[in-house]
């Protein structure tokens, strides 16, 4: 019972303070959220670079291995299962002569040349999807090792390709790390500021508070709790501005913006909001923790 | 000098406590203290006597650089910080300036010190209530700070240092910023308090007040205990002129 009306007290003295410091309190909510807006903005496009990776990576983690013609089906399947068992390796898929030839036709655009092709020159393949793209180096040295491919054309690997993805991608998580660090410790400052603002304000109460027997989390739980209600309000900010933002922008600059990879994904409208939400929460938890610390220790 | 009574338990001792500042002051000799529990005693001294350290130290707001300070049994020197509340909240403080919350009003910075200890709404009712009645303040529960005189406004301060019921209460120069006659009511007021078994230590340099009361009087000079009275005044040789009654 006493934890209880000692969070409702914290929850109270927030409240109210977050109201008597209106001035401070809206300055704060207004740079949080505009912060928060950079972070859901990096974040949205971080989001929509990871798609367009994701697809590049999935087609290009796809090993496609050309079976010469002389080689003996029981030494494809041989090769198959040993392929299957390798830990890096998600699948593997034998393509026949016969089936190739079907795909090959199937598409319009080489109609002209199956009219001037003579029986079936394309070449039985097998399909292996590695687990990760740094796997496909591997599984290609093991492939041109094998005597049953192809001597001319062996594998489609394209190893400076998924080299420059690879760099790329981490170089990509690189950056957009270090932007949220930096926005990280630049909302930890404002909310450390304005709580201090609120300290400064009630310095005395905090000082008879100590005298007369709180404790430590006493005294502090109000100022966290104020910290969490800016940094959620902030947040919430943050996310109505988004929402209502990012689907007109997208329709808008699509096209113009070509070297962005603007794209509206409304799966990923609640992991944003989410995400925001518990980070402005977060934020205002530490900020509101450091900033008192000072003032509050017996 | 007196010695403490052996056979009562001291709700305050002081062994061989010194206590020197970063820049080498020694604001505190060798004090040999004890207090026994229910009484009441005044701590006498000019500015920069040390009375204000020693009640620093009594609070734990200090630790000392020497010596063993013991209240109601425990090591002040060696209380540990996550025990410093429950240490608190079995003492009674007040001050010379009131260190009262003036957006508050009277009922709720009385409250406050139980709000502080998580108590529930129909305790801290009562207790405020009673606290209040002691100090004769029961019909100004409504009024801001502000709108009360000194006195008014030190009584509303001792209301709140008795309302979670110490069994201790320091007062630091409780009646510094008040007029002759409202310094004896607050006096008086502490005394009814130490009647009822709390002990009551008052730092003061009222000389008036001090003579009256003839109660005990620790007198510090320059850090150390010059003199320790059971029934003193406020100079070694007792004031002749007689103190106006009340």
């Amino acid at each position: 019972m006493k934890l209880l009306r000692r969070a409702r007290y914290a929850f109270t003295s927030a409240w109210q303070n977050f109201w008597r410091n209106l001035g401070v309190s809206v300055a704060a909510v207004v740079s949080i959220a505009l912060i928060l807006v950079l972070a859901g903005i990096s974040l949205l496009l971080g989001h929509a670079l990871g798609q367009v990776l994701d697809t590049y990576q999935q087609r290009v983690s796809v090993l496609t291995i050309s079976v010469a013609d002389d080689t003996p089906l029981s030494a494809v399947y041989d090769f198959e299962y040993q392929l299957r068992q390798r830990p890096d390796v998600v699948s593997v898929r034998f393509i026949s002569k016969d089936e190739e030839l079907k795909n090959f036709s199937s598409d319009p655009r080489n109609q002209q040349l199956i009219q001037q092709m003579e029986g079936n020159p394309l070449p039985a393949k097998i399909e292996v999807r590695a687990a990760h793209l740094d796997d496909v180096k591997r599984i290609d040295a093991v492939a041109r090792q094998w005597r049953g491919a192809d001597r001319n054309d062996p594998t489609d690997y394209q190893g400076d390709f998924i080299t420059n993805m690879l760099r790329l991608s981490t170089w990509l998580t690189v950056a957009g790390l270090t932007l949220l660090a930096i926005l990280t410790v630049i909302s930890v400052v404002i909310v450390m500021n304005t709580i201090r603002t609120a300290v400064y304000h009630r310095r005395q109460e905090i000082e008879l508070m100590k005298l007369v027997g709180a404790t430590e989390w006493f005294v502090r739980g109000p100022f966290v709790v104020e910290g969490v209600m800016t940094g959620v309000i902030a947040a919430s900010l943050a996310v109505g501005l988004l929402l209502a933002a990012y689907r007109p922008f997208v329709e808008r600059f699509q096209s113009e913006l070509f070297f962005l990879p603007l794209s509206y994904d409304p799966r990923f409208v609640p992991v944003l909001a989410q995400d925001l939400l518990v980070a402005g929460a977060v934020l205002g938890a530490v900020g509101g923790y450091v900033s008192v610390r000072r003032f509050v220790r017996l | 000098m007196i010695a403490p009574k052996c056979n009562e338990r001291p709700v305050i001792s002081f062994q061989q406590v010194w206590k020197t500042y970063p820049n080498g002051t020694d604001a505190l000799r060798n004090i040999c203290l004890t207090v026994p529990d229910g009484d009441f005693l005044f701590l006498v001294g000019a500015s920069g006597a040390g009375k204000s350290s020693l009640v620093r130290l009594l609070i734990r707001e200090e630790k000392p650089t020497h010596g063993r300070l013991l209240v109601h049994g425990q090591d002040l020197g060696g209380l540990r910080r996550r025990h410093l509340p429950h240490f608190r909240r079995q003492v009674g403080l007040v001050f010379q300036d009131f260190k009262l919350l003036p957006r508050m009003t009277v009922h709720e910075n009385v409250a406050f010190a139980l709000e502080t200890l998580g108590e529930s709404r129909r305790v801290i009712e009562l207790e405020v209530d009673a606290a209040l009645d002691i100090v004769g303040l029961a019909g100004m529960a409504r009024n801001y700070p502000t709108e009360l005189s000194g006195g008014e406004q030190q009584r509303v301060a001792i209301a709140r240092a008795l309302v979670h019921r110490p069994s201790l209460v320091i007062a630091d120069e409780p009646t510094g910023n008040l007029d002759p006659e409202t310094a004896w009511e607050i006096t008086q007021i502490l005394s009814r308090i130490n009647a009822e078994g709390v002990t009551v230590l008052m730092a003061t340099h009222n000389r008036e007040i001090v003579d009256a009361m003839r109660r005990r009087v620790v007198a510090l000079e320059r850090g150390e205990i010059i003199r320790d009275h059971r029934y003193g005044t406020y100079d070694e040789a007792p004031a002749a002129s007689a103190l106006r009654v009340y």
